[in-house]
């Protein structure tokens, strides 16, 4: 008998819960019925997702909860493991493009905040978690979901709404202009401010972050004796070897190029390295990524470098086409000796296949049925052709199989 | 053997006094402009030093130095050394003086002189501010009841009024005469009450800087200072009688008392060897001999205080040839003096170093003269007073009076 | 204001001439209130949040009466040049230190009375013009203070300040802790215009467990230790500060309470009187017997005769 009860009971419980949470999901979206039903149908695979994110979490209910049958009176919970809680991460088109903040009313007006800038720049330093601290996985939750409108309060863990506002900006900012002005983001209410702000919020919207000028190469000067300099090509690194920004930078602070003595130099903005104390491992971090198992040397010189010629290092200058290629395309994963010979990699021209006119010389007649070891001994391509075998008064370079096609180079982009 | 006090005759002006005058009036006219226009106008005092030079000197040293009062009251009356009652009516008077001046020193130093009555009816018993305020009110009634038999020795059946008053006379007579009688049977009260009082609201003075905690250099402040305010109080007060006693004698023209001196004289020794114990022990459990090596203002004026005011005295008071002789009797007494006066300076502006401050407290010409001239007023007083009424025993050889000096 | 002092001045100088101290009845004889409740309010001052933007000394002086002048004028960082101390006119400043780990995030740190929980101007003040409140607050009392500013020699951080320019009721100056305002169910001034919140305003114990969650949380930022929490006997503002306190201008004190070792010796000497009414009876007795002596001794001597 008592076994049916509580059968019973488990049911209602049971029912009830379920029913409170389609009530959730009705009351969420009721107006995007199909959108809602595409979701249901999703659900399956949206479940095995949320599992693996457990997983990949670590999460039970022990992560939270220091014992296993918390109630709502006495949650039991944990002090809260913030590091292991994973944060918002989105692309900044997925935000807004500007944030309006008003939650606070006094004598300034709303806060116009380009939401699109910081998110694209965050990305170089930190991320979304630098302003969307502790949100958990899910949709990014406003800041007065967790920061208490009113200053006079019974929790003080968290610091207040106004409070979290201006804990956000105003480290970042007061380090750039050496102030703490409240004119820096607040415009006082006016009469006319509902236009002024009309036109704030469209400059702000249009507002782009201008183009990040990239150095050249950056030189370091380094301790280590045996080769006291480092030279970095960015450029290389950026546009040959495809890095993205945020593979080295990552965790920048704002200040290294929002700084109020940079950007009293107008434009010209330096890009001198300041003395900035880090350990070795940290320093090298960034290169090791890639340059895993090379030794020291390899970039520590006694002297700058030159900038890297293929010329002079593989004795082979690159022309035409093969500017345009990534290193790797010959190159394979690793950097090294590759086998000089055309048909190395190019290993389907043959005759009747292979535009000779991409060389620069567009063969003649006479010459376009000749097989290719007749003027390249050896199938060695690299090799200048030699004229003798047939023709006994003519010489390469000083004659040629036909015309010289007028050449385009193809400049790197 | 014993003579009554008496009024002596001399001439009042002398170019002395007259120079003693203008610095009375000196003093007066910065005590004015104090009243006017607030105590930032005339002293140096700041948010960072709120005490200067008239709590130091004005109240803590004169308290110390009016201590001859209570001493000679108590070695006079209480133990009944009948040979030393000599010396306990000038002791009453300079120390009535002082202590009228030290309250006005006090009302002076107030912000709100208006309100110096507070403390009778709003009491904070932790204070010991409040107990010194308390003590010195009641041991200055004290002191004037004490003084009064003087007065009623001086009026008695003499009080003349001309015209309208003159019906006063007969009521007034009899009221000093009652005085005189009751006074004469219950002094005994308030000449222990003297006593009592002197010695609780002495160390009190002590007490007051103990609350300054870590803003008091480690060689003065110590849980001991009240101990040591009243001992070095009580070491003070013989010498002060014999300098009071000397000088007055020298200013009026009557041969010092020497024999009397001399023997009160005997006390003063021990005494200091008693303070200069307590001093150096109190050095030694704390081990602050340490700062002594740091050569600075605080190591310099304790280690000037210790010698010249209470290490040469001892050595000094503990010769019988210093005893016998007039002058070394009053360079030991000035020695005396001059240590327990350094010793409260010291206490209340060397040693005190409050946080953040920058500059040290040098007392402001204002200063100087307001305290300058009190203790030129008081010397004009007791002047006065010891020319009209009966302080001043003129025993054994009564003295020609040399009425020019 | 001046009407105000200049009548109570005339009423004081009234109630002296007449004499007629019952008006002071009921402060008469009473101690000054010296309350250490369980649930005392408090201010914990996190440095590393405060960014000196001074809105709190403006804040300030508007709920005291002070001329607080244009809030724009409180831009200028020329100031914190110097180290600034409370004032006659500002009960509390922001002071600026350099910050070798990040110059451009100096160290500001905000000045006023630290309400200690045991305060030594409540223990010296001669009328006990000065009281500890329920919410923790020391306020000091115009009706009763006599301006002797014992009180500024008895502070441990150097807080009371004095009127000295003025001849008429000048008053004892210093924080509050705006308890105006608190009977009114008010946040103080600074905490509630602060706009990082670098004051955050709650019951003292609770402060304490803040505080101490937040140097377990971020170990790096902040040293070890509140101040305020045992200085003194502690103190109702407490501070958390990422070096260490003596070099952001706070005086570095010792945990015994400062009225301690006075007020003990105070009662020591008092302790329901015994000390001097024994003394007033050894004094009586000596006097009585040597009295006995020095007549036996004339009898003597008068018999010798």
């Amino acid at each position: 008998m008592k076994k049916f009860y509580l059968i019973v009971i488990i049911l209602a419980i049971a029912t009830v819960g379920l029913s409170s949470k389609w009530q959730d999901n009705k009351d969420a979206k009721p107006q995007k019925k199909s959108v809602s039903k595409a979701k249901t149908t999703k659900t399956g695979k949206e479940k095995s997702n949320q599992q693996k994110m457990m997983k990949k979490l670590y999460t039970n209910c022990k992560t939270c909860h220091t014992y296993e049958y918390p109630t709502k009176s006495d949650p039991a919970l944990v002090n809260c493991p913030r590091s292991k809680m994973i944060s918002v991460f989105h692309r900044p088109e997925e935000g807004p493009i500007i944030v309006k903040m008003n939650d606070i009313y006094g004598k300034y007006g709303p806060v116009i905040f380009s939401h699109r800038i910081h998110s694209e720049m965050s990305e170089m330093s930190g991320g979304c978690n630098g302003c969307h601290h502790y949100n958990t996985t899910g949709p990014v939750l406003k800041c007065k979901k967790c920061h208490a409108e009113e200053r006079k309060r019974e929790d003080l863990s968290k610091p207040d709404l106004n409070a979290a506002y201006h804990r956000q900006c105003i480290n970042c900012h007061r380090q750039w202009n050496r102030n703490v002005n409240c004119d820096g983001c607040h415009k006082l209410k006016e009469n006319d401010s509902e236009q002024k702000i009309a036109i704030l919020v469209n400059a702000v919207s249009n507002a782009q972050h201008p183009e990040i000028p990239h150095p050249e190469k950056v030189v370091y000067e380094t301790k280590y004796n045996k080769g006291k300099f480092v030279t970095f090509f960015h450029d290389e690194h950026n546009k040959i070897f495809g890095i993205q920004c945020i593979e080295c930078h990552r965790d920048e602070n704002c200040i290294r190029c929002h700084d109020i003595n940079r950007l009293k130099k107008g434009n010209n903005i330096s890009f001198q390295q300041k003395k900035i104390h880090k350990t070795i491992d940290e320093h090298h971090k960034p290169c090791v990524a890639c340059h895993q198992k090379q030794s020291c040397d390899k970039c520590h010189k006694s002297n700058i470098m030159d900038r890297f010629n293929h010329t002079i290092t593989a004795g082979w200058a690159l022309k035409h086409y093969h500017q345009t290629i990534s290193c790797n395309k010959c190159h394979g994963g690793k950097i090294g000796k590759v086998n000089r010979n055309c048909s190395s990699c190019h290993k389907k021209w043959e005759l009747g296949n292979f535009n000779h006119s991409v060389t620069g010389i567009i063969l003649n007649e006479n010459h376009k049925e000749i097989d290719c070891e007749s003027c390249h001994e050896n199938k060695n391509y690299s090799v200048k052709p030699v004229c003798n075998s047939c023709h006994d008064d003519k010489n390469y370079p000083k004659d040629k199989p036909g015309r010289i096609k007028s050449i385009r180079v193809v400049s790197r982009k | 053997m014993f003579e009554e006090p008496q009024p002596i005759k001399f001439k009042y002006f002398t170019p002395g006094v007259i120079i003693l005058c203008l610095i009375a009036i000196n003093g007066l006219a910065f005590i004015a402009a104090r009243i006017i226009f607030g105590i930032g106008s005339v002293t140096n005092l700041n948010n960072l030093y709120p005490w200067g030079l008239w709590i130091g000197v004005d109240v803590a040293a004169g308290v110390a130095l009016a201590a001859g009062g209570f001493t000679s009251a108590a070695l006079g009356h209480v133990m009944h050394k009948e040979q030393f009652h000599a010396i306990v009516r000038p002791a009453l008077l300079t120390a009535m003086l002082g202590y009228t001046f030290v309250a006005m020193a006090v009302a002076v130093d107030i912000g709100r002189y208006y309100y110096i009555w507070h403390p009778l009816v709003m009491w904070n018993p932790n204070s010991a501010l409040f107990e010194v305020g308390i003590c010195v009110m009641i041991y200055l009634t004290v002191l004037y009841i004490e003084f009064m038999p003087i007065l009623t020795e001086k009026l008695n059946g003499k009080i003349k009024f001309n015209g309208l008053l003159h019906y006063l006379n007969e009521p007034l007579n009899k009221l000093v005469n009652f005085l005189d009688k009751i006074l004469s049977k219950a002094m005994f009260v308030f000449i222990i009450a003297g006593v009592v009082l002197s010695t609780l609201h002495q160390s009190s003075l002590g007490t007051l800087m103990v609350i300054a905690g870590n803003k008091m250099h480690p060689l003065w402040q110590t849980p001991v200072l009240p101990l040591m305010f009243l001992i070095s109080a009580i070491s003070v007060g013989f010498p002060m009688v014999i300098f009071e006693s000397m000088l007055a004698s020298r200013s009026l023209g009557i041969k010092p008392e020497m024999e009397v001196l001399s023997k009160l004289g005997r006390f003063v020794g021990p005494i200091l060897g008693i303070y200069l114990a307590f001093k150096l022990g109190d050095m030694f459990i704390r081990e602050t001999f340490r700062y002594l090596a740091h050569f600075n203002i605080e190591s310099v004026m304790f280690i000037f205080e210790m010698v010249f005011g209470v290490i040469v005295p001892l050595i000094m008071f503990l010769m019988d040839r210093v005893l016998k002789s007039p002058l070394k009797l009053f360079i030991g007494s000035c020695l005396v003096i001059f240590g327990v006066l350094l010793n409260r300076i010291n206490n209340f502006i060397i040693a005190y170093h409050p946080p953040y401050s920058k500059e040290a407290y040098i007392p402001s010409f204002g200063e100087f003269s307001v305290t300058i001239g009190c203790i030129a007023m008081l010397v004009l007083l007791y002047r006065l007073a010891v020319r009209y009424l009966p302080v001043i025993n003129l025993h054994q050889h009564p003295m020609k009076v040399v009425i020019d000096e | 204001m001046k009407e105000i002092s200049r009548r109570s001045f005339l009423t004081s100088i009234g109630a002296a001439a007449t004499g007629s101290l019952a008006i002071s009845a009921n402060q008469a004889l009473s101690q000054p209130t010296n309350i250490l409740s369980e649930d005392r309010r408090g201010v914990l001052v996190d440095t590393s949040n405060c960014v000196g933007c001074r809105s709190c000394e403006w804040a300030c002086k508007n709920a005291h009466g002070i001329d607080a002048g244009d809030i724009e004028s409180y831009k200028d960082r020329s100031v914190f040049n110097n180290m600034r101390r409370p004032g006659i006119d500002s009960y509390t400043v922001v002071n600026e230190f350099s910050n070798e780990k990040n110059p451009l995030l100096p160290i500001d740190v905000k000045v006023q009375c630290m309400h200690c929980d045991k305060p030594a101007c409540v223990s010296a003040c001669i009328v006990g013009a000065i009281n500890k409140h329920e919410d923790g607050s020391v306020v000091w009392d115009t009706d009763k203070c006599i301006g002797c500013r014992y009180c500024m020699v008895a502070c441990q951080f150097q807080i009371p300040v004095f009127e000295f320019e003025k001849a008429i009721q000048p008053e004892i100056r210093k924080c509050d802790f705006c308890y105006e305002r608190f009977k009114k169910g008010k946040l103080p001034a600074c905490v509630e215009i602060c706009p990082l919140e670098a004051l955050t305003y709650g019951p003292r114990n609770e402060l304490i467990k803040l505080a101490r969650q937040k140097i377990k949380r971020n170990p790096e930022k902040y040293i070890n230790y509140i101040y305020g929490e045992k200085e003194v006997g502690g103190t109702s503002w407490l501070y958390l500060a990422s070096r260490d306190f003596q070099s952001i201008g706070l005086p570095k004190l010792n945990n015994k309470p400062a009225p301690g070792v006075s007020e003990s010796i105070q009662h020591g000497i008092f302790a329901y009187f015994v000390p001097p009414v024994a003394l007033y009876s050894w004094l009586g007795a000596m006097m009585w017997i040597t009295k006995r002596k020095e007549e036996v001794k004339q009898e003597k001597e008068i018999d010798y005769v």
